[in-house]
């Protein structure tokens, strides 16, 4: 049962990135990768990781993909790529994945391969979860927060207007 | 985290907490030196505790080494980056740029070169190699008011983005196939008969080539010139010297770990070595922007270095490893003497340098001799390091390496010599000279000291080196 349903996400989330990347408008190809996201939580949760697989949804599916659908409202993209009508072509391959998802959700939900009951060996609950990431990896934990803090300060510095150096340059 | 891990991890506790505290305290520093004076002598003090702190553990986290071969690159690339900061205070007052941003990036640079060259684990690796990655995408555009700079900034930030997710695809499969990311097990799946070692060669081949990205190999190379044209001169030292000797540093312990080169892995490596030196001369020759041209030097000395590695025995690395710190030092001169050649706009043309020798005869005289110690003559330390790669090469079996290095050598004399007759045969233009700053004048006579000490006495040097290669 496990590996026809890892399969069959495996299918979903090749199929959703490979229509991600070769679509036109932007929106629908972040419709695709939230698809393909799904997926890969499934699969997480397949895994015996549930923690990671709640993340995958709420952080990348949930806030990344509403920061790029909010980037790409503000770039004003021209109206030439927003047609209004939606044809079969458009929407039926996005039903079909999400279509696919649902079943593999409730084939996992009714079956629960990978839950407590079904291998116990790979289950990672939160609490050893968080116990790997903080004593094991504490330390790549802090090398990325150092990253993450020096490539904020850094966009912070590109991407301020300089205002002292405006009356120089017209002289 | 325990208190001796703590201890092993000082100097580069010190870069990284040095470079925050730097962040925090310097807002609104345009124009002000203290920064960069507080910044060389964290990076200073780092370098020294990376010598003389002895190390209790022999790992940290089971992701860097605390050994004397990850403490002499930490203390080397410390004293780049202090170099660096120290040579950089008249260039950013020039152009109005701060200079607390500026020392804070470096510092944190310094720490990820210095854990990429610490890094025994594939995650190690990664971390390290984006850690310095991302702040060298900012220094490298760090002067707004220059298209050139942002152009370039981007032209590295794509192809970086584009080497982090190879280097993450290539240690997925090598985890797959191995089972752990610990170097010595990690690539012991790549060992003739091990149960999934096509799967582990694929991985081994994407990381290949996100190594080749940084090190700018041929073909993997075309971000390189952009790059060098548009960052500020002092950060296109650090770029050059810092950024790919650190993650030729990583690639050396990862080619150690190997006892024999997997079948298809030697040839790839030669190819890639034999592309840089052909390809990144014949480009040389035909550039009239002087960091243009020593871009593609960069390309050919990478090839250089490449040939070392794949003499695949102690000799051979050895030869690398000196070749890489003697390169360090010289194009960190060379790069602090265009700095403080740079009025409002950095000398590149050819023709920015007629008559300089008239002028400024004292760093004229330097950048002469620095660029002989890149073309390989004798008595410098570039001399000294090709004799020592091609000897290594030539009893290692690589007569094609070997000999097509020592041509390329001899055509890239005239590359070199082209700012050199500039200089010194054609007559000055009436524009006026740009005084050069106490500090910029120490850094070059520092360079320029140790290229003549390592060319005429380097003895010591490569045992150091010949002892803690790995």
């Amino acid at each position: 049962m496990a590996s026809l349903l890892f399969y069959l996400l495996a299918a979903t989330a090749l199929l959703a990135t490979l229509l991600c990347i070769t679509r036109r408008s932007p929106v629908h190809a972040v419709i695709f990768l939230i698809n393909a996201f799904f997926a890969l939580a499934l699969m997480f949760y397949l895994l015996g990781a549930p923690l990671i697989a709640a993340w995958e949804v709420i952080v990348y599916a949930g806030a990344i993909m509403v920061l790029f659908l909010f980037v790409i409202m503000t770039l004003e993209l021209s109206p030439e790529s927003q047609r209004p009508a939606l044809s079969r072509r458009q929407w039926a391959p996005a039903l079909l994945l999400f279509l696919l998802l649902l079943i593999s959700a409730g084939l996992i939900l009714t079956f629960d391969p990978a839950g407590q009951a079904g291998v116990p060996f790979f289950y990672a609950s939160p609490r050893s979860f968080g116990a790997a990431l903080f004593n094991r990896y504490g330390l790549a934990v802090e090398i990325v927060s150092f990253q993450l803090l020096f490539a904020a300060a850094g966009a912070y510095y590109l991407g301020r207007r300089r205002k002292a150096r405006q009356p120089e340059e017209s002289s | 985290m325990t208190a001796p891990e703590l201890i092993a991890l000082l100097p580069l506790l010190i870069l990284a907490l040095g470079a925050t505290a730097l962040l925090l305290a310097a807002r609104g520093s345009v124009g002000r030196g203290w920064p960069l004076a507080v910044g060389s002598a964290l990076a200073l003090s780092a370098a020294l505790s990376a010598v003389l702190l002895p190390s209790c553990v022999t790992e940290v986290g089971g992701m860097y080494s605390t050994g004397p071969y990850a403490r002499f690159f930490i203390a080397l690339w410390s004293l780049a980056t202090a170099a660096t900061l120290i040579s950089s205070g008249p260039y950013l007052s020039r152009r109005r740029l701060p200079s607390g941003e500026y020392s804070a990036l470096l510092l944190f640079a310094a720490a990820g070169m210095g854990l990429l060259s610490s890094a025994v684990s594939l995650s190690g690796i990664f971390l390290a190699l984006e850690a310095f990655t991302l702040a060298f995408y900012v220094l490298i555009a760090f002067n707004k008011n220059c298209a050139l700079g942002a152009e370039a900034g981007l032209k590295y930030l794509v192809p970086g983005g584009v080497a982090a997710g190879l280097l993450a695809f290539g240690m997925a499969l090598l985890y797959a196939a191995s089972g752990s990311l610990q170097l010595p097990a990690a690539t012991a799946a790549l060992t003739i008969g091990a149960p999934m070692q096509s799967v582990a060669l694929a991985g081994l081949a994407l990381l290949l080539a996100a190594f080749a990205f940084k090190l700018s190999l041929v073909p993997f190379h075309f971000w390189t010139p952009d790059v060098y044209q548009g960052a500020p001169a002092p950060v296109t030292g650090l770029l050059a010297s810092g950024s790919k000797g650190a993650v030729t540093a990583a690639l050396l312990t990862l080619t150690a770990t190997l006892p024999a080169a997997p079948a298809p892995f030697k040839p790839a490596l030669a190819t890639l070595a034999l592309l840089s030196m052909v390809v990144g001369t014949l480009c040389a020759l035909a550039q009239s922007n002087v960091k243009r041209m020593l871009a593609y030097s960069s390309v050919v000395h990478m090839g250089f270095v490449l040939t070392g590695l794949l003499c695949w025995n102690h000799t051979g690395r050895t030869a690398a490893l000196f070749y890489l710190v003697g390169y360090s030092i010289v194009t960190l001169g060379i790069f602090a003497v265009i700095t403080s050649f740079s009025g409002e706009q950095e000398p590149q043309q050819l023709s920015d340098y007629r008559g300089l020798a008239r002028r400024q005869p004292l760093r004229a005289l330097a950048l002469t001799v620095l660029l002989l110690a890149l073309a390989g003559l004798p008595p410098t330390v570039g001399f000294m390091g090709k004799l020592a790669i091609f000897s290594a090469a030539l009893a290692a079996g690589l007569p094609l390496l070997a000999v097509v290095g020592i041509v390329a050598s001899l055509i890239s004399v005239y590359f070199y010599l082209q700012p050199v007759i500039q200089m010194y045969m054609t007559p000055a233009p009436s524009a006026e000279a740009i005084e050069g700053h106490s500090s910029e004048y120490g850094i070059i006579a520092l360079c320029l000291g140790l290229t003549l000490i390592f060319g005429l006495w380097p003895g010591p040097l490569l045992e150091l080196i010949a002892r803690l290669t790995p």
